[in-house]
């Protein structure tokens, strides 16, 4: 009797650190982001006076709100679109391990090891007015500062970036499937690309929802790539709702307007990742 | 990468599939080769001298001047070893931290049982639905007030624990059969003496996978330190390797040589850990 009593405070003490850390780092700020919302902050970010919802009222009205929702919408369905397709051809090219493979594979999977900062820094060079790529192409196109390539230029980088870990998902979705299906479809006279979307994808459609939603949700945090390749730019085209939460908060010191947009990035990454769940409640096919 | 096939079809070898196997590897060996360019492209380059980059030459020329130069500048003006230290401490802080505080967490869940167990373990869902850029103003008001600007604490203190790192000690903490608990009790061994002396290495493997995730993952952060870390003595690789980029007049040599000085180590460590690193990535995040 004794011993049990003696031994119950430890799990507490174990999760102590846990609850400290959430507490501080997560939840806390969290709570205090919706508390700033509804204040003018003064320069170091405490609240000043009390204006309720107008802040809201202020930001929402603006046209680069509306713009930045735009361009952050634009820019999540090419990433999460491009990175699943890129992601899902090298994994059908893998579906079979021979001798090698392990080589492309790793070919494949490499950017997972390549910071954001260090794919800007190739790119800003590749994609730069008189870069690489023009002179491959033999075109003068500034990528990165023009308005109508710009965000497709960033999403591109995003993509190249976030094609690994997706590969990786979705190879072992594909390799999960049995050989006897497949063999029994081609049987039964089913082409190649019948037997991808009519068996493979079905059957490994746990990954396929978990790598679109985790590119789309992942294409909301692409601040690094923003920040150095275009800094919003060119006429606020790449001014996706992270890089907007960045320069209110830190280059023009308004931390309650940088609430109000973080809290509308909750909202949608929150919003985002509830259809995630219904389309896998409803699509997904567990083996 | 060891990714294998639940089940394979034997075929007789004929020669002529030989052949398609083989020129299917080489056509995905040269895929592969296109899709690392960028960092082939960066590679090559860095060697050819800043002033050739924005209007390459004929081929013959670059060849004749390639140069160690882009290095030098690197190595003589930019404090990279010091830059690569602070990134070493930083991963070597968050590692440590997370890597003790994420086995406390996973023992806690699989092996008592407690009230307000379940209600704690939801705790860690709703943090993992909080995403980090909607905490960073308050995260870095926090800091602010509490003077650790510029601090290592202060780089480390929002990633000293995540919610995927219990999720995966707690995979591999359940797997431990709780008879050998019950057996090292009744053998006089503590609870704590318990964890650190067998439940611990037990779960090794894992401890290898979040180390080179979390490796990976912290000397590739950017906001963050970028916020945090404002004196140079202070910066990360990354800020470091991010100040050449955002400059005027950008100097594409250095910046190629930067960034690739940048990746030998994530991608060294990348290579030799993929198998611990895949294991950890694909446990547990997909079910099915």
């Amino acid at each position: 009797m004794n011993q049990i009593r003696k031994r119950k405070p430890l799990p507490y003490l174990l999760l102590l650190p846990m609850v400290l850390l959430f507490t501080t780092f997560t939840f806390y700020p969290f709570l205090r982001s919706i508390f700033l919302s509804f204040f003018v902050t003064d320069p170091l970010g405490n609240p000043a006076t009390f204006v309720g919802l107008r802040n809201y009222e202020r930001v929402m009205t603006t046209s680069g709100f509306s713009k930045s929702i735009l361009s952050t919408v634009k820019f999540a369905l090419m990433v999460g679109v491009g990175t699943f397709s890129l992601a899902m051809v090298l994994a059908l090219l893998c579906i079979k391990p021979q001798k090698g493979s392990r080589i492309y594979q790793t070919m494949y999977s490499l950017p997972i090891a390549v910071a954001s900062v260090p794919v800007s820094a190739l790119a800003s060079y590749i994609l730069s007015k008189y870069g690489i790529l023009n002179q491959i192409l033999g075109t003068d196109i500034a990528w990165l500062s023009t308005e109508a390539t710009a965000l497709a230029a960033c999403a591109a980088v995003t993509i190249w970036s976030g094609v690994g870990t997706s590969f990786i998902f979705l190879l072992v979705g594909f390799r999960n499937v049995p050989d006897e299906l497949l063999e029994c479809a081609r049987l039964d006279g089913a082409g190649s690309i019948r037997r991808i979307i009519h068996v493979i994808l079905p059957l490994a459609s746990p990954q396929v929802f978990f790598v679109i939603f985790l590119n789309i949700v992942n294409s909301f945090k692409a601040f690094a790539i923003i920040k150095l390749l275009t800094q919003k730019g060119p006429n606020d085209s790449t001014n996706i709702l992270v890089y907007a939460i960045y320069s209110n908060a830190f280059l023009r010191g308004r931390f309650e307007t940088a609430c109000v947009y973080s809290l509308v990035l909750c909202a949608i990454i929150f919003v985002v990742t509830r259809i995630q769940l219904l389309c896998e409640k409803r699509m997904v096919h567990y083996q | 990468m060891k990714i294998e096939k639940n089940s394979h079809i034997v075929t007789a070898a004929a020669p002529k599939r030989k052949w398609k196997e083989r020129a299917g590897f080489l056509f995905k060996f040269l895929l592969g080769l296109f899709f690392i360019s960028p960092l082939l492209i960066g590679f090559v380059f860095s060697f050819v001298p800043s002033e050739y980059l924005n209007n390459l030459p004929a081929l013959q020329t670059i060849l004749d001047n390639l140069t160690l130069d882009n290095y030098r500048f690197i190595l003589d003006y930019i404090p990279i070893f010091r830059f690569l230290s602070n990134s070493f401490i930083v991963c070597a802080i968050i590692i440590l931290v997370q890597v003790l505080f994420s086995s406390f967490a996973a023992y806690a869940f699989s092996f008592f049982k407690f009230r307000g167990s379940k209600l704690l373990f939801q705790l860690i869902l709703v943090a993992m639905m909080i995403p980090a850029e909607v905490t960073v103003i308050a995260n870095y008001l926090t800091i602010q007030n509490w003077n650790l600007i510029n601090t290592y604490i202060g780089l480390c203190a929002t990633s000293l624990l995540g919610g995927t790192s219990i999720f995966m000690m707690r995979q591999s903490y359940m797997q431990i059969p709780k008879e050998l608990k019950e057996a090292s009790l009744v053998d006089g061994c503590g609870d704590m003496r318990f964890l650190f002396k067998i439940a611990m290495p037990l779960t090794i493997p894992t401890i290898a996978s979040l180390a080179i995730f979390l490796f990976i993952s912290a000397y590739n952060m950017y906001f963050w330190p970028m916020l945090i870390a404002q004196n140079t003595d202070m910066q990360t690789i990354q800020i470091g390797m991010a100040m050449l980029v955002g400059t005027e007049n950008v100097e594409y040599g250095h910046v190629l040589a930067g960034a690739m000085i940048s990746i030998i180590i994530p991608i060294a460590a990348f290579i030799i850990g993929q198998d611990y690193l895949i294991k950890g990535m694909t446990s547990g995040a997909v079910k099915g």
